[in-house]
């Protein structure tokens, strides 16, 4: 998986990602998200339009960053999920928790 | 109808041999349509990702994936050589939202018809079916 990140403000950065979010790539995303959150951007946006493919490997990886950026006092939204990936957030009853947005610009700018 | 089979070994392959497994199986059976597609990957990169996390562990196992595409629906088998299964699939069940981890065969067990695992001899053996409405 490749993760681009942008960072929108002194506190956000959307991280835009493309390929699968599984087993491989789980481990190397969360410390990317650490490390954004490390440097002080706790509000973080995950921009999945180009995730083709998420599994429970990928979901634990989001609720860990989740958790992570909460702990830092952010949040973490997701933006732009593809269909399978919504199929796995419906499936899992973790589009409860965790925000989706249409796009990420939309998920930065409704933040107050 | 037919049948496609992939023979992995972990380490050195990852699930990665599955997706492009499958991405040559769709290729080759374009009656499966996109929502078919979408729930047995996902149930067979879940069984595969079970397989190498927990039967492997830290040793070598070697695995082959059987699928079959017929009229009535999508059948496979994953069979593998490494510890047995602690689980009873037919039990699992989606823990807390703020888990971490355990997700995997409940999710499963929701896109698929039939979930079955054995263990005989030396071998595990996990089978999934979903019907094709």
């Amino acid at each position: 998986m490749d993760i681009v990140v942008h960072e929108t403000g002194t506190d956000t950065a959307v991280l835009e990602c493309t390929g699968r979010l599984n087993m491989v790539s789980a481990p190397a995303f969360r410390e990317t998200v650490a490390t954004v959150v490390d440097g002080g951007h706790h509000r973080v946006v995950i921009e999945l339009s180009g995730v083709e493919f998420m599994d429970s490997s990928g979901l634990g990886a989001l609720v860990g960053c989740l958790k992570t950026a909460r702990q830092a006092g952010g949040d973490l939204r997701i933006a732009a999920p593809s269909e399978q990936v919504t199929m796995v957030l419906t499936l899992s009853n973790i589009d409860k928790i965790l925000r989706t947005y249409p796009d990420g610009d939309a998920a930065v700018a409704n933040w107050a | 109808m037919a049948e496609h089979r992939l023979d992995f070994a972990s380490p050195p392959d990852d699930v990665t041999a599955v997706h492009e497994f499958l991405a040559r199986v769709w290729g080759t059976e374009p009656s499966v349509g996109p929502e078919d597609r979408m729930a047995f990957e996902l149930a067979l990169v879940e069984l595969a990702s079970n397989v190498v996390e927990h039967a492997g562990g830290a040793a070598r196992i070697a695995c082959s994936l059987d699928l079959a595409v017929r009229d009535g629906g999508l059948e496979a088998r994953l069979t593998d050589d490494g510890r047995p299964a602690s689980v009873d699939p037919s039990v699992a069940e989606l823990p807390d939202a703020s888990a971490e981890s355990g997700r995997g065969l409940a999710l499963v067990g929701m896109v698929v018809d039939e979930l079955r695992y054995a263990r005989e001899g030396e071998t595990n053996t996990w089978t999934v079916r979903r019907l094709i409405r």
